[in-house]
């Protein structure tokens, strides 16, 4: 009796644990240069996971049991990977890379989790290896496979597809009698796109392998599309397709003439009523000087007791003399005096005084004396984590009075440089270009990083390092009036060159561009 | 068969099943999104076996504009958490001379905490802030030094955020953002074909 209740409690525990078996799950695919062939995947307990049977066939690995129960050896050319049984960590020829879960023997067979494929497959195969986990897709060998990312908005009147293509990859769009077929110069492409759910317009989205293309299928309800296609971050270019239906037919009367005609320019959006315009201007009114550090914050320190709080504030005094004397632009400081200001709320004072440019003032430091040079300095997103950078994805759905929502791109105020990174790139290369000619600069004079000043900035906004405090020789110069008066000279320049660059009509702002309008090289460079 | 024995291993039988689903099944059916697994002084990591894996630690060039990878062998531990906590040690001790180390002296690590999303958290203490001489380009260093130690050796890890003292702070020194997390960069980081990134000397053997 006590054997029969036994094993029935062990029956029942055995089918409630999801660990135990595996189903089918849907396959991967391999992508080469010549072709393209499906690689099963089964489901442990809901972890998708390869044979490694199906992986020695198709990566080239000789599959070996080791002396040791419970482990694995693979070994391709001179490499080894040794795989253990309930083991997360897997050694690459002395290497360890983790997995997401570790590696399974079931009925005589091991199985390793799908991101084997993208960890551990790269330091072994000699070619590259690159797992696209969201499509499927394991991309083999240097081949363009840019990533496309769609994201669907309905309104009334229209349907928009936006398409986040990365990298940048050269594309056309075709309209066919019932589809519109965007075609890419590529090998491949990693597709996500999104559910169109119910719809009266689009029948459908579908990838094409050759050549490779996203076909948008019609209903016969279409009427028109357009598109923009702009540069966004991180080498990325933003495709918005707007797909409009086509006009109901009205046979009674005319209809009365509108108050106001609606803007024939194809890009204003219909469907939004008119609103102020809170572009910013298109010249150069003000500028924001940010003397770094100050008050308790001394910032770096010289070898002969030089402080950088102090330099920086009798640079920016200069500065401001020289501009506003020989410019006539507004200056803001962000300090006038040795007090002590938060690095954002510097930001918000340039913010609050509706500058338009940014620069925040700084000396260097480092352990070795002998460093020197100046540096100039923007925003980059890049070094956020993905889920960071995410945040500069607006486009929410926001409720409107009366019911119905609207769609706004929606910037965190802490991100406000989000908007301005082009023009930032631009500002800091014309500063550097200035300063170059009258500082030595650093061997990497113009730099990009995550520095906090940057930040909260609504405008084109840098950070100068003027030079080295750390080296006796630059800490002399940082407090003469010749060595000041060069680097006032150089930001002078530098205002003055981009202020011209404005003036001739290069915007402060990107708006979208055309789809067959080429921007200048320098403003699809993007940190 | 005696009753009592029966009903003995009836009862064992239902204590392991419901063992099994509280630590085993329920875990296992939830979403582990928003589980975190804390290391370090809470979750003291499973003894290592004694072997060493080479991981590459960063320290500030000759000239004073780069970080340099060299390699070291450190104590190898069976999962990632414990590993990173090994590397990040190493990595805030001093270097062999002549190298120098981009972290303030003095500064230790707290805490390392990791999520199931791939983001660490590396608690340090208050001594990353006080000792800090406030260049951007070592706080660049100090910085990268850290989050490249454990994005660069721990595939599973992609991105780190600094704490200081338990708390979430702007900078360490009035430059480099903290508030997110930060991914490998290796911009900052000499180029390995020039030879800056090489293998520390092994060290003299003692007679």
């Amino acid at each position: 009796m006590s054997h029969r209740l036994f094993s029935a409690l062990a029956f029942v525990l055995l089918a409630l644990n999801p660990a135990q078996g595996q189903t089918p799950d849907e396959p991967l695919t391999l992508v080469s240069r010549d072709a393209r062939q499906p690689l099963p995947t089964v489901s442990f307990g809901g972890l998708r996971m390869v044979a490694v049977s199906e992986l020695a066939l198709a990566f080239g690995l000789t599959v070996a049991d080791d002396q040791q129960p419970g482990r694995l050896i693979l070994t391709r050319d001179d490499q080894v990977v040794v795989l253990t049984v309930n083991e997360g960590l897997v050694s690459v020829s002395g290497r360890l890379v983790s997995l997401a879960s570790p590696p399974v023997e079931y009925e005589g067979a091991w199985y390793v989790p799908i991101d084997f494929i993208g960890r551990t497959l790269p330091l072994v195969y000699n070619e590259a290896v690159d797992l696209r986990r969201r499509s499927g897709l394991v991309v083999l060998g240097d081949i363009r496979v840019p990533q496309v990312v769609g994201r669907y908005q309905r309104t009334e009147s229209r349907q928009r597809l936006r398409l986040m293509i990365s990298p940048a990859t050269p594309h056309v769009i075709e309209e066919q009698p019932d589809q519109l077929l965007v075609q890419f110069e590529a090998d491949a492409l990693d597709l996500v796109l999104p559910d169109l759910a119910t719809n009266d317009l689009i029948a459908g989205l579908r990838g094409i392998d050759s050549p490779p293309a996203l076909a948008v299928d019609l209903r016969d309800t279409f009427g028109s599309f357009s598109a923009t296609s702009e540069a966004a971050i991180g080498g990325a270019t933003e495709l918005v397709i707007d797909i409009r239906p086509r006009p109901t037919t009205v046979r009674a009367a005319p209809p009365p003439i509108p108050a106001t005609p609606r803007p024939a320019d194809p890009a204003v959006d219909p469907d939004l009523p008119a609103l102020a315009d809170l572009a910013p201007p298109r010249t150069i009114r003000a500028i924001a000087i940010d003397p770094g550090h100050g008050g308790d914050d001394v910032g770096t320190r010289g070898p002969n007791g030089t402080l950088e709080k102090e330099v920086t504030l009798d640079v920016a005094r200069r500065l401001q003399t020289r501009i506003e004397s020989e410019l006539g632009l507004r200056v803001i400081l962000t300090r006038t005096t040795d007090s002590t200001v938060a690095l954002d709320e510097r930001a918000a004072i340039a913010n609050n005084n509706r500058a338009d440019l940014f620069i925040s003032l700084h000396t260097n430091a480092s352990v070795r004396e002998t460093a020197a040079g100046a540096e100039v300095f923007y925003l980059s997103l890049a070094e956020y984590s993905e889920e960071a950078r995410r945040t500069e994805d607006g486009g929410q759905p926001l409720p409107t009075v009366g019911g119905g929502t609207r769609t706004l791109d929606i910037v965190p105020w802490e991100m406000a440089q989000l908007q301005h990174v082009y023009d930032s790139v631009r500002w800091a290369e014309t500063v550097t270009d200035e300063l170059s000619l009258r500082l030595p600069m650093s061997p990497r004079g113009l730099q990009r990083a995550p520095f906090r000043v940057l930040v909260g900035a609504n405008m084109p906004a840098i950070v100068v390092e003027m030079g080295f405090i750390s080296n006796p020789d630059q800490e002399t110069q940082l407090t003469s009036a010749t060595f000041q008066n060069a680097i006032v000279n150089g930001l002078l320049r530098g205002i003055i060159r981009y202020r011209e660059e404005v003036a001739r009509g290069i915007p402060l702002v990107g708006p979208p561009a055309p789809a067959t309008a080429e921007r200048p090289p320098s403003q699809r460079r993007l940190p | 068969m005696k009753p009592n024995h029966l009903i003995f291993g009836a009862g064992v039988m239902l204590a392991s099943g419901g063992i099994w689903l509280l630590f085993v099944a329920l875990p296992s059916w939830y979403p582990d999104e928003e589980v975190a697994i804390a290391a370090g002084e809470r979750a003291p990591s499973m003894p290592s076996d004694g072997e060493t894996v080479e991981a590459t630690l960063f320290y500030v060039s000759d000239d004073g504009m780069r970080l340099v990878g060299i390699k070291q062998p450190l104590e190898q531990q069976p999962e990632t958490a414990a590993q990173a906590r090994v590397i990040i040690e190493a990595q805030l001790t001093d270097p062999p001379q002549p190298l120098l180390s981009p972290i303030p002296t003095g500064t230790e690590l707290r805490a390392f905490y990791l999520t199931n999303r791939g983001e660490a958290f590396v608690d340090l203490s208050e001594e990353v802030t006080l000792n800090h001489s406030g260049g951007s380009l070592e706080e660049l260093f100090t910085v990268y030094a850290v989050v490249n130690a454990v994005t660069a050796n721990l595939s599973s890890i992609n991105a780190v955020q600094i704490l200081v003292n338990g708390q979430e702070v702007d900078t360490l020194a009035g430059h480099v953002d903290l508030q997110r997390p930060l991914e490998l960069n290796m911009r900052w980081v000499a180029d390995p074909e020039e030879g800056a990134i090489s293998d520390v000397p092994s060290p003299e053997p003692t007679p």
